[in-house]
């Protein structure tokens, strides 16, 4: 049986048909394209695929799209704004957060809504919060160390724009083009 | 697969009762959904969520009503469960990762009827009961005789749980839920244990004992006959050990992928001892002597 359904989705209203055992992740990832959201376990053990709905972090894997229609669906894709990246997902990179990354949508996810809920959380409150996502490359304390920078206001706004300058300047150099060559 | 969404108790339940067997009822879904996944798709999902009604949580004359629908989440972060029923809110505090707990119902933790339910061995040491809506009309039954199997209540497949009434223990009682997994609150329990008592006036004896162990029967269950040993004896170490061993032999584990029936045995005895140790200290101000 197929329904039409409209989610909002960082704001954005989407009509789409879709059938009903569809799963709010694989509307997300194939249908609206907003491939952010990742899958890992797909049984609700792993929190790669959290989403906000509602201000309440939960497990897109377990969501039946069709019964998300009237809520306000959160991603990692609205986060920045105006294509300046939301504090966490700065402070992520400022922090070494991630290596994989697969994990990472989920972890800011998850500690946005613990932000917005209380912006001035613990150490072991952020640690309890986001127990539910896992994380097989990084080893947690860069992530939570990332969290902190945020709860105590420690990132650099201008680290990005450092890093690029870095980069571009790396690059310049002969012996990275001669190397960027035999590869 | 066909998906309705209720506007009406009435309107679910005649859902229910035209589509039979082919019906599933679907809460939070976090257990329907991982069944769909790995077991096998209903013939029509009944989404209970857009029912107005069902949830919230409320003090209502000696006891506490709990919607079907309220999220362990809404359970844990009641001010009012974690002050009057701190045996309750242990459950749900150490449920899961957030994001379950942010989705997961009361009710469909009842309705599961797994053994290894959380929220469940709690529900019976408070002598709570249950309020179900049949097309036929409503019931009222204590969780004590709801639980039938594995995944069996008295509901079948026509009812509907609309809410929980869990009456405030006595004044004076002290209660504890102990949970033991691998991964903490993060896991199915392997063996969880509800202790809640009621000292005497003089907090001298032990006037009311109530035993529940989840995980280890093929329902959750009360130790009636190592609550009986306890009542109205005042808690010494020998009496404390033969009570814990009694408790043990009163539970009939299986052994599964999380633990041998033996080793959950060994647990059942060791949470039964720390339960009631823990309670008794807490009641009476006393050392078990
Ligand atoms: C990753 C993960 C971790 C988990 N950890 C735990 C844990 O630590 N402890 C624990 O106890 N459980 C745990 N569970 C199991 C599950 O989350 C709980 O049993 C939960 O409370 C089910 O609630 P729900 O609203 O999601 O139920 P649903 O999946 O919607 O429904 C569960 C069952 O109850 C029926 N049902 C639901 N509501 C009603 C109603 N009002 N009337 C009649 N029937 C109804 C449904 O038909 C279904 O059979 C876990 C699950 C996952 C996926
Ligand atoms: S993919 Fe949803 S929790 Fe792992
Ligand atoms: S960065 Fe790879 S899983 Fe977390």
């Amino acid at each position: 049986m197929k329904k039409k359904v409209t989610l909002t989705v960082n704001g954005e209203e989407h009509e789409i048909e879709i059938e009903a055992n569809r799963l709010l992740l694989q509307v997300l990832r194939d249908t609206l394209g907003l491939t952010g959201t990742k899958e890992g376990c797909s049984i609700g053990v792993c929190g790669a695929c959290s989403v906000i709905i509602d201000g309440r972090v939960v497990s897109s894997c377990l969501t039946l799209a069709a019964a998300c229609a009237g809520k306000k669906i959160e991603t990692i894709e609205g986060l920045a704004e105006d294509g300046r990246l939301h504090p966490l997902q700065q402070a992520f990179i400022e922090y070494g957060g991630f290596q994989c990354g697969i994990c990472t949508p989920g972890q800011i996810m998850a500690a946005k809504s613990l932000l917005d809920e209380n912006p001035k959380p613990t150490e072991d409150e952020v640690k309890e919060w986001m127990s539910g996502n896992l994380c097989r490359c990084t080893g947690y304390y860069k992530i939570l160390e990332a969290v902190m920078a945020v709860v105590n206001n420690k990132i650099d706004p201008d680290f990005a724009f450092r890093k690029r300058e870095q980069t571009a300047k790396i690059q310049s150099l002969d012996v990275y083009k001669s190397v960027a060559k035999t590869n | 697969m066909d998906y309705f969404e209720p506007k009406s108790l009435d309107e679910a339940l005649s859902l229910l009762a035209k589509h039979g067997h082919e019906a599933k009822v679907i809460a939070g879904g976090t257990d329907v959904m991982v069944d769909i996944k790995y077991k096998e798709e209903p013939g029509c999902l009944v989404n209970i969520k857009k029912i107005s009604g069902l949830g919230g949580i409320q003090e209502n004359g000696g006891s506490l009503r709990i919607g079907s629908l309220a999220t362990i989440r809404d359970v844990e972060t009641s001010s009012l469960v974690r002050d009057k029923l701190p045996v309750l809110w242990e459950s749900a505090h150490q449920f899961a990762s957030l994001q379950i707990r942010n989705t997961a119902t009361i009710g469909g933790n009842i309705c599961r009827a797994s053994p290894s339910g959380e929220t469940l061995a709690p529900l019976l040491v408070l002598e709570a009961k249950g309020k179900l809506a049949f097309s036929e009309g409503e019931k009222t039954e204590p969780f004590m005789s709801f639980f039938q199997g594995p995944g069996k209540t008295s509901l079948g497949t026509k009812g509907l749980l609309t809410e929980i009434d869990v009456p405030f223990p006595a004044e004076g009682s002290r209660g504890v839920y102990l949970k033991h997994a691998v991964r903490g609150a993060m896991d199915i329990a392997m063996v969880g244990v509800a202790v809640l008592i009621t000292p005497d006036a003089a907090r001298n004896t032990l006037q009311d004992v109530r035993i529940g162990l989840g995980a280890v029967a093929p329902t959750p269950i009360r130790a009636s006959k190592t609550e009986a040993l306890l009542r109205g004896k005042s808690l010494t170490v020998a009496l404390l050990k033969e009570a814990a061993a009694m408790a043990a032999a009163e539970s009939s584990p299986i052994s599964d992928q999380r633990s041998s029936g033996e080793y959950r045995r060994w647990i059942v005895e060791a949470l039964t001892r720390r339960g009631l140790e823990q309670t008794w200290k807490a009641a009476t101000g006393k050392e078990v002597a």
